[in-house]
């Protein structure tokens, strides 16, 4: 019963992620050692979050679109496998449909979520903040909640079913799940590459899987040496970036625009940064973010409005549909801040044209960021966190925190500043310096040789086939290993990338590999 | 070669640069909209987020239709993004080219009512729906390509 609770507060923890700045506390890396500890077996926790992460890897949340919730799924799936004393495999095939089934009532909640938009307005109507902000938060519990009661529920009357029902599993079917588990991350690697594979950088996929099988260097070392040929490869010939000529440019033109009457602070704009990490906490598919913004900017308006019609204006004009990539929000923060102090400060400002600016750049910057973060920092993050959690060594998890969130808390936090300050400025002079070509670049490279790295170090196929008689035989993998390490992993995660290319379904091709996995391990041709 | 249409109010975004563009393999995204393209600011902001790899075009729906309809330009794979129903018809109207047209995302308004997770539509927009639909046009809704496409003459 203490177990079980512990382990609800674990899902609740990761459901509250949209709290915390989409900060990756929720991926199974993280809360498998945490399930593992619950339950008395750090190591198995710490293996089967690794593994997890491997298999939903590919598995991102882009825009609205809401992937299978790994967090629910990952927490009972590692969870019913430690309590039953299965391995591995049996975690995998619960977490699967556990998550898709989790997802499916998660994407209700955010359609009722929308019913709450009525009160906001009615609240924003008044003026008063207080309420909304209130229901900001109220509204975005709802989530861990919910799915705290639902791991919970399942643990309690589920376990000793889940027990009895793992038991009846027979021994063959075990053996293919086990083949068929080391085989799904090829998934998630080939659905990563159609992200970045391009022929401009395709040989980088190939250098990483050939630093990764041949030398075997670990991840974390093709991380650096990517980043190192990155920087090499997109490096500026001098005299080409006149950027920061531009810059004071910039930051002169709009002083003079601005009859300052209220300047905001520093300290106002560290609390539209803590804010921005609760921008997700009510997400809903109507207005998506709105609430979420509102509540970023009311330390802002707070100073501001000095009356409650101004305020009333503003929140309304901050609760307009918003939705872009968390990790670049608060550029369009800093960027709205700025806005709102001419705005109150100039009576001929045209306030529309703040919701203008917002909606222009939202889409446009959930591009940069989304690409930027989900694209390479996750990536390599991941990359070298899963190489040591399936070793069972949880500096994995920790690792992979501190790659992902040290450049994304630092340009989150001074893009609150930036966006302030020079406001669209910045924004112009990166348009004509062409860095976001090189970054994007730069990015995939790196991207991509830690992804080409992938096979070689995180997939385990091997093949007990022996040409020959029995005694006499030459074992094909001891042939492969000679020529081309890793040749089978390279091999399939090149077959399923180019099923995704075509455009067939993931479920598909899950299945597919699934049944692969079966079959091969049945006529011994994989093991 | 016109590899998508989309509809998508926020034109180029996550979803477009990062998922669509090297799913159908795409080298020119454009982008029709009368308003953008008269909007330097605009311009800039959706610059920024041209996924490598492609180009990006802005024109006005005019220009678009008559770009589309150039043979010169049948050797690129384009992927077409308008932020409206309305332009949507208008483009396909023009350009015989578009058989299918693909929904991406919507967002609520006054007098709308949503009709998937992403779509929302008024009344005067479904009438636009059934014109496209008794044109024979395949009318799809996914935000990203490994979404299963749900067709929208089930969903109004």
């Amino acid at each position: 019963m203490i177990t079980f609770l512990l382990i609800t507060l674990i899902a609740v923890f990761g459901h509250s992620e949209d709290f915390l700045g989409t900060t990756l506390l929720s991926r199974p890396l993280v809360l498998g050692p945490l399930v593992g500890w619950a339950l008395g077996d750090l190591q198995q926790g710490i293996i089967m979050g690794g593994t997890l992460e491997l298999i939903f890897m590919g598995n991102i949340k882009v825009g609205a679109a809401i992937p299978p919730d790994v967090i629910t799924g990952g927490v009972l799936g590692t969870a019913f496998a430690i309590l039953s004393g299965k391995g591995i495999a049996i975690a995998l095939a619960l977490a699967i449909p556990i998550s898709i089934l989790a997802e499916m009532l998660l994407s209700g909640l955010f359609v009722f979520r929308s019913v709450f938009n009525k009160y906001f307005m009615v609240y924003a109507e008044e003026g008063n903040y207080r309420k909304v902000q209130r229901l900001h938060i109220l509204s975005g519990l709802l989530k861990p909640l919910l799915m705290g009661l639902i791991t919970f529920l399942a643990l309690q009357l589920g376990s000793q079913m889940m027990k009895t029902f793992l038991d009846a599993i027979p021994h063959w079917v075990n053996a293919g799940l086990q083949v068929a588990g080391n085989m799904l991350p090829a998934l998630g690697f080939a659905l990563l590459m159609n992200l970045m594979f391009n022929k401009r950088v395709a040989p980088y996929f190939f250098l990483g899987f050939m630093l990764a099988a041949y030398l075997k260097l670990p991840v974390i070392a093709i991380g650096g040496l990517g980043l190192i040929i990155a920087l090499l490869v997109t490096r500026s010939r001098p005299g080409e970036n006149p950027q920061e000529n531009n810059e004071e440019d910039g930051s002169e033109n709009l002083k003079q625009m601005l009859p300052v009457k209220i300047n905001l602070t520093n300290g106002d704009l560290r609390r539209v940064f803590t804010r921005s990490l609760l921008l997700e906490a009510n997400f809903n598919f109507e207005t998506w973010q709105n609430t979420g913004f509102a509540y970023a900017m009311i330390p802002v308006l707070k100073k501001l409005c000095t009356t409650k019609e101004s305020m009333s204006r503003a929140l309304k004009r901050h609760l307009q549909f918003f939705n872009t990539s968390p990790y670049g929000s608060t550029l369009i923060l800093g960027i709205t801040a700025a806005m709102e102090v001419q705005n109150s400060a100039d009576p001929e400002f045209d306030a529309e044209s703040i919701n203008a600016v917002k909606s222009g750049l939202m889409g446009p910057l959930a591009g940069v960021f989304d690409s930027l973060f989900w694209g390479t920092f996750k990536v390599i993050a991941a990359g070298v966190g899963t190489s040591l959690a399936v070793k069972g060594n949880i500096s994995g998890a920790i690792l992979f925190l501190i790659i992902f969130n040290t450049p994304h808390l630092l340009l989150r936090y001074k893009l609150t500043f930036t966006g302030y300050k020079t406001g669209t400025k910045f924004l112009q002079n990166l348009a004509r310096s062409h860095v976001m070509d090189k970054l994007t670049y730069g990015a995939s490279i790196l991207g991509l040789m830690v992804i080409g790295a992938m096979p070689a170090t995180l997939l385990s196929i091997k093949t007990p086939l022996i040409f020959g008689t029995k005694d006499s035989g030459v074992a094909l993998q001891g042939i492969l290993d000679q020529i081309v390490p890793g040749l089978i992993p390279l091999g399939l995660t090149l077959l399923v990338f180019y099923f995704v290319r075509i455009n067939m379904k993931t479920t598909y091709l899950l299945l597919g590999l699934l049944a692969l996995g079966f079959i091969g391990s049945g006529a011994h041709v994989f093991a | 070669m016109i590899k998508l249409t989309r509809i998508d109010d926020r034109l180029l975004h996550g979803q477009v640069a990062f998922t669509w563009t090297p799913a159908l393999g795409v080298d020119c995204i454009l982008v029709a909209n009368d308003k953008v393209a008269g909007d330097e600011f605009q311009k800039m902001a959706l610059g920024l987020a041209k996924p490598p790899g492609a180009k990006l075009l802005i024109k006005p729906i005019t220009g678009a239709i008559s770009f589309l309809n150039d043979p010169k330009n049948t050797h690129q794979k384009i992927l077409v993004i308008i932020n409206s129903i309305k332009d949507a018809r208008a483009l396909c109207e023009e350009v015989s080219e578009i058989r299918s047209v693909n929904f991406g995302g919507i967002r609520n308004k006054e007098g709308a009512r949503s009709i998937s997770k992403s779509v929302s539509v008024t009344d005067a927009e479904v009438r636009l729906i059934r014109e496209m639909l008794d044109k024979g046009l395949e009318l799809e809704v996914r935000q990203v390509p490994t979404e299963s496409r749900q067709m929208l003459k089930n969903l109004i």
